[in-house]
Formats: structure tokens, sequence, C-alpha cells
């Protein structure tokens, strides 16, 4: 039997970098093949290059089907029947099933390029029945559930006109996706995978690995480690193919730490992704929060602060927090250094002094007039105490780089000196330096009583600030390392962890 | 790029883009000054470009307050309109000064409520929601006037008209009040906290809600106080013209929104502004008074107010990316 794919001797180099190194693979017809590995473990690179993104070095090969693949030619890739669905899938929202599956394949068009309307519509819903979907051909993507959408574009990439497809190439399938929808996608990769192509994904969700692949190859540091079937594989035996070794059990050196009173309780919050969620921050305490994306982690914060609606109970001190009103969150004590600074916490055309004193304008007032000089004064104080550089409150913030607008922003927070301070991915896309003084300023708020709550996908920096890490999956807390415990390796091993619900 | 560089980088901004308008304005002050002095040299012209532009600029004035807070108010021709249709209704039908002013004032406020409504609560693009607003509110005029002129007669109403026509030190009331309502909202904007609130609602919405504004509330109040001053600015152009038709405030909508705008270019370049407005409309009707005392056409008001609207916007959308 011909291989759906083989690749021999993949190797890419960036910079000076290998992101790649030899790695050879090889697909079957009909077989599901899961790739697994940490970020920059070389996955996306080995799909990009099949995807004709990347031209690989030298020496390289790659047959689909035992037809040779030229590199860089994305128009050949999908000639030779290799089909792709990326992690965002790639959809128009405002357009119908229809629209979107004749994107970049044309429309079914009449003697005067007419669209045969009846004919593409029938066409679409064959197309979609055979993946096991009866959807709403009609209404936009955008209003359709998140499997249905993940299955229009896998109809799309699945679409015969052209070449057959030989090769489905899936990029973090159920990363967007509930558990319950997820089990619907691994039924629909199984019938594709049963008429005949070869399915290959890339996952972190380790509960797919072993519902959907049968066999998984495991590549690390741009180097292929091992391909195997996954039957008799243990997840204790792939977190160990992926990491490297053997996971360490202690680096932190913890003393036991006599916390204060309860600041925050969350009882039962429940978001669009968490589901009943309860945990206690007290005094002076750091926790973290991890979970890899769609596990809830980047939920959280919105959630507790009261950014947006939820269900269930926050508490500051007691006291029921209501939902939405971040005003009277603020009022209360809490402050939120929120993900995505540009998006949610920067005034880019304001001034640095603007942008810390937004929260409490009113304070430097006397005689019905803002005391400019006392103001200035005030937030001098806080831009030399971060070390925020230019040091000059007149600055707008669009003339500061990444790391000094995420200072101001943290001081914009610490100024209000909140009981409860929660940080939401507080160093992305932040340089070294500045995340090392943002470690120190955690650590400084702590100490001063206050209860801190991180969210965080950089697992070192957990380890870092934490008391207890959380660990989400599947919108549940799904286990609490602390002390000893508490490792990078271990941190990682428990987010792609196997929910024992799921296995069971 | 080094601090130093960026210091001496706004020093020259400091220079010259937020005050080129003054540049501007006195580079026309002179020019006609020598092209046609015995016309343009007078104290008459002064007054005139300055009671010309009273009611324009107490229209620019409000609308400052939403386009700071990132609303478009469409509706402050329209308001104004219904407002100078309301106050004449009332007089004429001699339910004295002091109900048809509160009363136009109120309805100001009414119609401000009605935006904030249509544009927080509906959730309708400001642009699309007060362009219909204002369609509606044109509608309410025409029902008011019952589409014709009410004509308040100079004898009869000598009390009302003297709200604007009244003078001090040479100079109409109406110039005053223009002064008055630059005076509070310039305090307003610079030295409140309503005024940080309205530029962070304007500048980031999503950041300002996740610092504690409560940006419904403030976009909603930037709508009512802008009702409110072109309601005002609507009971002094009746005062002025003496004559209310339904289509009264037409004709400010486009010159306020070109102040608003130029004026976000000076003084404080990049956000809209108290100054900069007044700036921009003294040399907006500097310009165009000195060219028709040159004996240019009467088109040419339009004419001047739209190419110096798109020459100075695009000079300085060239500054800003230049600095960013």
């Amino acid at each position: 039997m011909t291989a759906a794919l083989q690749v021999r001797n993949a190797t890419k180099i960036f910079g000076g970098q290998v992101a790649l190194n030899q790695v050879s693979i090889e697909v079957q017809p009909g077989e599901v093949r899961a790739l697994v590995g940490q970020n920059g473990c070389g996955k996306s690179t080995l799909i990009k290059i099949l995807a004709g993104f990347h031209r690989p070095e030298p020496g390289t090969e790659a047959f689909v089907g035992g037809e040779p693949l030229p590199f860089e030619d994305a128009v050949a890739s999908e000639a030779l029947g290799l089909r792709f669905v990326h992690q965002d899938l790639g959809l128009v929202a405002t357009m119908d099933a229809v629209d979107n599956m004749a994107i970049g394949q044309g429309y079914d068009t009449g003697r005067i390029k007419n669209i045969r309307w009846r004919r593409e519509r029938a066409a679409a819903k064959e197309a979609l029945a055979a993946l096991g979907y009866d959807i709403n051909t009609k209404v936009p993507v955008g209003l359709l559930g998140m499997s249905e959408r993940t299955a229009v574009a896998i109809a799309r990439a699945m679409s015969t006109r052209g070449t057959p497809p030989k090769m489905l190439i899936l990029d973090e399938p159920t990363a967007n996706l509930p558990g319950a929808e997820a089990q619907r996608l691994y039924k629909l990769v199984r019938r594709v995978a049963d008429s005949g192509v070869a399915v290959l994904f890339v996952s972190h969700h380790f509960d797919e690995v072993f519902e959907m692949a049968e066999s998984v190859t495991v590549l690390r540091d741009g180097n292929h480690i091992i391909t195997r079937p996954v039957e008799g594989l243990t997840e204790e035996d792939l977190i160990e193919l992926v990491v490297g070794r053997k996971l360490d059990e202690h680096v932190r050196n913890d003393e036991a730490v006599d916390h204060g009173a309860a600041v925050l309780e969350a009882k039962n919050i429940t978001g669009a992704r968490v589901s009943d969620l309860s945990f206690t921050v007290h005094a002076g305490e750091v926790v973290g929060v991890a979970g890899i994306t769609g596990s809830g982690r980047e939920e959280i914060a919105a959630l507790v602060f009261g950014g947006h609606g939820r269900g269930g109970v926050v508490e500051i001190d007691g006291q029921a927090l209501p939902p939405s009103r971040p005003d009277i969150s603020i009022d209360r004590g809490v402050a939120l250094v929120p993900a995505e600074r540009h998006a949610n916490a920067s005034l880019m055309m304001q001034t640095l002094r603007e942008n810390i004193t937004i929260v409490d304008p009113g304070k430097h007032m006397s005689l019905g007039f803002m005391r400019r000089s006392n103001e200035r004064a005030d937030v001098q104080g806080w831009l030399d105490r971060l070390d925020v550089r230019p040091a000059n409150g007149e600055f707008t913030m669009s003339q500061l780089s990444g790391g000094n607008q995420q200072k101001v922003i943290v001081a914009r927070w610490l100024r209000q000196e909140p009981k409860l301070l929660i940080l939401d991915e507080p160093t992305q896309g932040v340089d070294v330096g500045a995340k090392a003084d943002i470690h120190r300023l955690v650590d400084e708020a702590a100490a001063q009583g206050a209860a801190v709550l991180v969210m965080s996908t950089d697992h070192e920096e957990l380890v870092r600030v934490s008391d207890r890490v959380l660990i989400m999956r599947r919108g549940k807390l799904a286990e609490v390392l602390t002390g000893s415990a508490l490792t990078n390796d271990a941190i990682t091993a428990a987010t792609i962890g196997r929910d024992q619900a799921a296995a069971s | 790029m080094t601090e130093a560089a960026v210091a001496t980088r706004r020093r020259i901004n400091l220079g010259f883009d937020r005050f080129s308008g003054v540049y501007v304005w006195a580079v026309l002050i002179v020019i006609f000054s020598l092209w046609i002095p015995s016309l343009f040299l007078q104290v008459s012209t002064i007054k005139q470009v300055l009671s010309f532009q009273s009611i324009t600029c107490i229209v620019a004035l409000g609308l400052i307050v939403p386009v700071a807070a990132g609303a478009f108010d469409l509706t402050v021709g329209a308001t104004l309109t219904v407002s100078v249709c309301f106050t004449a209704w009332a007089l004429a039908n001699h339910h004295g000064i002091v109900v048809a002013s509160v009363g136009a004032l109120l309805i100001g406020l009414l119609i401000g409520m009605a935006n904030a409504l249509v544009v927080v609560k509906f959730n309708v693009d400001s642009f699309i929601g007060t362009l219909g607003m204002s369609s509606i509110l044109a509608a309410v005029a025409y029902a008011i006037t019952n589409n014709s002129q009410i004509v308040l007669s100079t004898d009869g109403y000598a009390p009302f008209l003297n709200f604007a026509r009244g003078q001090f030190l040479g100079l109409p009331y109406s110039v005053y009040y223009a002064a008055v309502v630059a005076v509070i909202l310039w305090w307003v904007l610079e030295y409140t906290p309503a005024g940080r609130y309205l530029y962070a609602v304007g500048g980031n919405p999503v950041a300002a809600r996740l610092a504690g504004v409560r940006v419904g509330r403030v976009t909603t109040l930037a709508f009512m106080t802008s009702g409110f001053v072109t309601a005002f600015a609507g009971i002094t152009l009746l005062a002025t013209i003496g004559t209310a038709t339904p289509d009264a405030g037409t004709g400010y909508l486009l010159p306020a929104f070109s102040a608003v705008f130029l004026g976000a270019t000076q003084i404080r370049p990049g956000r809209v502004n108290v100054v900069g407005t007044l700036v921009a409309i003294f040399l907006l009707a500097t310009g165009v008074s000195g060219l028709q005392l040159a004996g240019a056409p009467s088109y040419v008001t339009s004419l001047f107010n739209g190419l110096a609207l798109i020459i100075a916007v695009s000079l300085a959308v060239r500054t800003a990316k230049r600095r960013g």
C-alpha cells in the first residue's frame, strides 16, 4: 500500500536555530495519527512545510500518495490531496455554510457565470451529511455551534472538487470545543478516516490523543522522538516522551507560610467555559492558575473581577461582589491587570499620568479643580518605584515599549493598594527585565498583605510567584499543586493530563 | 529610539503641531491686512466675526463632549432646529419667556436621553443612531411649525429678542454666552474627573470599563450635555434672527463638526478640546470673512471650510503617523 504521506529527513533552520531536525514520518491511508509535543517542538513548522508556507532545507523529501510534493507551493499541496483545517477554522462568520464552502474553490456556475445556488446548496448538504452533520446551510456560520463550524471547515477541506483529498491535517481541532462537542468531533474524524483518508492532527489535549488516534508521533526540540501505536501507551509514558525526562519531583523549597484571613472566596462560579469552580485566596497568598487554552483559565479573571456576567458567588471579605460591575469591584478593593493590554487596559493616546489615575481622577481635586502638580508628584513616585522608562508621566502610552506599558498598568492598580490583585497573563509580550520586575512587585504586594491571583500560560512564572497553583481542565478545577509538588514539569503535565472523568 | 531623541521630537512637535492653527490664523490676518487694509482692519470686522460665530461656537462646544467620549452626535443640527421652533411656538402662543426657554432646555436634555437610549441601550452605532434621530427630530420641527415660519416681531417680542441682541461693550450678548459655555466646558474637560472619564471612554471603552468607569452612564451624560447646550444655542439663535423655520439649524451641523475635528489637531493634538475648537472656528471665520470682504463669491465659505478641514486633518494624521 502506498503511504498517504511520507516525509523524509525534514529539516528547517530559522536564523541558525534548528526548528526541525531530520524528521521522517509516514501515515497510511485511513490512519489517524496524533502529532504531539511542547510549544516550539517543531510540529507547526512541519505542518507549515506541508502546507507550502515554509521552504525546508535541502535533503527534505515529501510524498503524497507516492507523488513528490513540491515545497513552498500551497496550490500544489492542495492539488496533491493535502487538506488543512487550522485552529481558527478560517470561516467567514457572516456568511452561510454554502458560501464558506465555496471560498477558495469557487462556485459551481452556469453558462453566464451565474451561481447555481440550488446545486451548490445540495452539494453542501451532502458533504455535511457525509460527516454525520445536518446543518442549516442558510444561516451565517457565526450562529452555528463550535462543533458545527468545525464540521463546515472540515467539509470544505474534504471537498472533492479538483483532486480527491488524501490527507486531512487538523491543528488543535478541539481547542475551542467543550467536552460533549469534542465527542462529536471524534466521530466525525472517524468517518473521515473510514473513507480512506489519512488524518494527522496536532494536539495538546491528551484526551483526544487517546480517544481519536491510532498512532502517535512525538516531537521534541525539533527531533523525532518516537512513532508508535496508542494502544499500550499510558498517559505517564506519553508525558515523559513529550517532556523528555522523568518529571522532576522536587525543585522548590517552600517554608510553611502562615497566610492571613480569606480575602477572596469563589463559590461555584460558572461562565462560558468554567463550571462550578470554587476556591479561596488568603491575604498575603499568591495563587496561580494554569490550564491550556480552552480549559477555562482564560475566563477566570473576568469572572472573579466581574468583567462580565457569572453564575455562582464571589465574596471579598465575606461580602458578595455583584457581577458585571467593575466599578463596585474596584471600590471593594479588587484590582485587575487584564490579559491583552492593548485591548483591555491601555489608553494609548493618553499620558502615563492619565493612564495611572484613571481609576480615581478625583483624588487630587480641591476647590473644584484637579491639582495637576499634586497628581504629577503622585504619579512620578509610582513611575520611579516601578522603574518605568522613560519615567515621565507626560509621555503618551503609545511612546512606551510593551514591558513599560505593562508596568504602567501594574502601577495603576498597585497604587490602589488592593485587597485582591488579579493578574491575567501579566508578562505576556514583556521583555525579560520587565518580567522580573513585575514578579518582584507581585511578591511585594503579597508581602504587604494583598491576596494575589495570577492566571498564566507561562508555567515557570507560576512556579516563581505562586504559593499554590490551581490546574484547570475542561472548565473544572482538576488539581491543586503546592509546596514541593509545584514544579514547571508538574504544571505542564497536569494541564495536559487526561481527565479521570473523560477516561472512565 | 533613545530617550533623548523622543524628547527632542516632542519639543519640536510642541512648537509646531499644537499651535499650527494659531500661526495660520496669524498669517491669514497679515495677508488680509496687507491685501484689503481699508476693509479688513476694522473693529467692525472683529465684531462681525465674533457675533456671526457665536451660535456655531456654542453648538460646536456642546458637540465636543460626546465626540470626546467617542460618540458622534449628528442630531445637533436638528436639535438646534427643534429648540428654535419650540421656543418660537411657545412664545407665539403666549406661554411666556420662562416656559418657552426652560421647555426648550428640557427638550434638549430629552433628546440627549433618547440618543443615549438608542446608542447605549440598543447598541446602535452612534453615527447611524443619531442620523436616524435627526430625521425624527426634523419631523418634530415640521410638526411644531406646521411647515411654515413663525416670525417674532421686533416690537412684540423685544424682551426676548434682547436676550441675544442686547449689547455689552459693543458686542451682542450671544458672544458672552459662547464665552461662558466655553469656560465651563473647558473646566469640565480639563480639570474635573468627568473630563478624564470622557476621554478614557473615547480612547478605549473596554479599558475604561475595566478601570471602573461607568461607560454607559458617561456616554448618556455626554449626549445629554450636547442636547442641553445645543438647545441653549437654539434659544440664542431664535433671539438673534427672530424667525423660526423648520430648517433653521440645518446649516450648523457641518461647521460645528468641522470645528471640532479641526480643533482636535490643535493645542492638544489627537483629542478634541475646547481651546482647539475655538481656534478652529475663528481661523475659519477669519479666512471666510476676509475672502468675502475681498470680493469673493458667497460659495467660498463652504469651499474654504471644506478645504481647511481636509488639509488640517490630513496634516495631523501625517504627524501622528510619524510620531507613532
